[in-house]
């Protein structure tokens, strides 16, 4: 910087620091790309923005995680118990359905509404990015915040459980683990972003996108089990509970049936070819309504 | 060299036509883009940008398709929309940096480019400050500054001025201006107030309802002309002054022309200041008031009254 400066009628002091022109190699799509995804994650968990922005996150975080560190502390404070001191896997992904709700509401309504709002998604489609990347990115950060709810108390519970001598015995019975809890963690988020994206598609409140999610998650289960439980219909009405499915697919991918000490759930008589398409169908109609909002939004 | 070039080009939404088989060149140096509000300038800058896809006719931009090589052509473009687009709780800095980056500028480059386009359009001081507690002044700023810290080869300006007041539009034009003298970025500016356009443009794109009104050097296009200008004061016991002195300049040789109704005249001759004689002496004889007397100067007004390509 240089002391060259001259003053403005609002205040301000115009330095004149130089112009360097920019010689060097430019990152194009792949750089925008991934500068687009870390700002949506950090405009999601309200970091660079005040307080009052990361309370929410933060909450849903900890209520998340605290299932995994109380059974933690159960396992560690009464490991006379033995096994009866350990949960199963699937049980805590079943504790993080309130929390993945809550956030699968909150997330993605604010990678996508704001910037329809803001009109950030034009000045965006006026950079190297296309309609296809910018919804590739954010579908990115999305996916990597419901990850955090989704997987990261599961993998702190397997964590703990090595360091505390309860983990899976052997190094490849471990990764055989991690691995499968990462697929079931995946399969959560990736249909939970694919729904929450979609409710954030077909309006530009956040708010009405925050209801327009729970309502198809929460009426889901509720009109699956009226069908299925109170009315007695065909347990094939449990795939239009979209939680209910992703957690029956992830019970599969870890492979706890119920007699191992799964949770049973309407679709637990279900092939699991017919369970793996139940969820790939949510995730379909989720990305679909996305793509059919995105290809006929106009950016001027 | 011309920098955009289209040919034909058509934009049609619905039953009503945006652009009409609109054939610009637009050279190098800073490039108004004027007409009313509705006259076509922001769908131009969108065909430019490849944001949409065009009825009819073709656009080169930087020698490049906007819609073959979109991506490639925007990461050369620095936007500034007209829009109020900028996300209320993001520190100015930490804006301007991101979309330097998402304009291919790589992380550390990206922060300290966005440093100094801050300090450049006066918001060094402010740059950690959330842009929803900015003024407008100072949002238009910012939008400046994240157009220019990615070290575009072209910048498009919507309406940069909109919504200051006059001592903050100077500033904002200077910058602009010295944007492209100093730092050799071109510059296509929208705007539907001619006298700013005027002050710091080398070319005029001069578009009315989706047609080319006129395009070209501005010099070229505005200036002065032989003859002067006259306007007279209306005054209810002279009724016929005006008519009287434009008897009396016709009488004297000189070509005069005015409308049907109205107070001002033109008086057409090479040499100005005789003529200004003349008219002196003709305004004393008809015992008129003169508001005004000034050499014949075309305006970018008089392109659009004209209407002629």
């Amino acid at each position: 910087m240089n002391g060259n400066a001259r003053s403005s009628a609002d205040g301000t002091e115009i330095h004149d620091r130089g112009y360097r022109k920019y010689e060097g190699a430019r990152s194009g799509v792949v750089g925008a790309v991934r500068s687009l995804v870390w700002q949506t994650i950090r405009s999601i968990l309200g970091l660079g923005r005040p307080a009052r922005h990361k309370v929410f996150p933060v909450i849903v975080v900890v209520i998340a995680a605290l299932p995994a560190v109380v059974f933690l502390g159960v396992a560690l404070l009464f490991r006379d118990l033995g096994d009866d001191s350990l949960v199963n896997y699937s049980d805590l992904f079943g504790f993080s359905v309130a929390p993945t709700m809550l956030f699968a509401a909150m997330v993605a309504p604010e990678a996508l509404v704001r910037d329809r709002r803001d009109g950030m998604f034009s000045l965006y489609l006026s950079t190297p990015l296309t309609r296809a990347s910018y919804m590739g990115a954010k579908a990115l950060a999305v996916l990597s915040v419901m990850l955090i709810i989704a997987l990261g108390p599961v993998l702190l519970a397997l964590l703990g459980y090595t360091v505390i001598g309860d983990g899976p015995p052997g190094v490849v019975e471990w990764f055989k683990v991690f691995f499968r809890l990462t697929a079931a963690g995946l399969v959560i988020s990736a249909v939970m972003a694919a729904i929450s994206m979609a409710g954030s598609s077909v309006t530009d409140r956040r708010a009405f996108a925050s209801v327009a999610v729970i309502l198809v998650i929460f009426g889901g289960a509720i009109v699956s089990s009226i069908l299925v439980d109170a009315a007695e219909f065909s347990n094939a009405y449990g795939f239009l509970d979209p939680m209910g499915t992703v957690g029956e697919t992830a019970t599969r991918i870890l492979g706890e049936s119920p007699e191992q000490g799964g949770s049973a759930s309407e679709l637990s008589d279900s092939d699991t070819a017919a369970v793996a398409l139940g969820a790939a169908a949510w995730f379909a109609a989720g990305a679909g309504i996305v793509g059919y909002k995105y290809r006929k939004l106009e950016a001027t | 060299m011309s920098i955009i070039t289209t040919s034909g080009l058509t934009m049609q939404f619905g039953t009503q036509r945006a652009l009409d088989s609109l054939n610009v060149a637009v050279q190098s140096g800073v490039t108004g883009l004027v007409g009313a509000n509705g006259a076509g300038k922001t769908t131009l800058m969108s065909l430019v940008l490849g944001l949409r896809v065009p009825t009819a006719g073709q656009t080169r931009v930087l020698g490049l398709d906007p819609r073959a090589r979109g991506a490639e052509l925007r990461a050369q473009i620095g936007y500034g929309p007209e829009r109020n687009v900028l996300p209320q709780d993001t520190p100015a800095s930490d804006f301007v940096k991101h979309m330097a980056e998402v304009r291919g500028m790589p992380r550390n480059e990206a922060r300290g480019r966005a440093s100094d386009a801050l300090w450049l359009v006066g918001l060094g001081e402010e740059r950690a400050r959330s842009l929803g507690t900015m003024s407008t002044g100072q949002r238009q700023r910012v939008k400046l500054a994240q157009a220019i810290a990615s070290d575009p080869a072209l910048l498009l300006l919507d309406e940069p001025t909109d919504g200051l007041d006059p001592v903050q539009r100077d500033e904002m034009l200077s910058l602009i201006r010295q944007v492209s003298r100093e730092y050799g970025i071109d510059v296509l500016l929208s705007s539907h107030l001619l006298e700013e356009v005027e002050r710091i443009c080398d070319h005029i794109v001069a578009l009315d309802a989706g047609r080319l009104v006129a395009q070209g050097r501005l010099e070229d296009l505005v200036g002065d002309e032989q003859g002067v200008a006259v306007e007279l004061a209306e005054t209810a016991d002279q009724p016929h002054a005006f008519n009287d002195v434009v008897s009396r300049l016709s009488e004297s040789g000189l070509e005069v022309r005015h409308g049907e109704v109205g107070s001002r005249m033109e008086v057409i001759g090479p040499d100005a200041d005789l003529i200004a004689d003349l008219v002196r002496d003709a305004v004393a004889d008809a015992n008129a008031r003169v508001i005004r007397i000034e050499r014949r100067r075309r305006r970018l007004e008089d392109l659009f009254s004209a209407g002629t390509p």
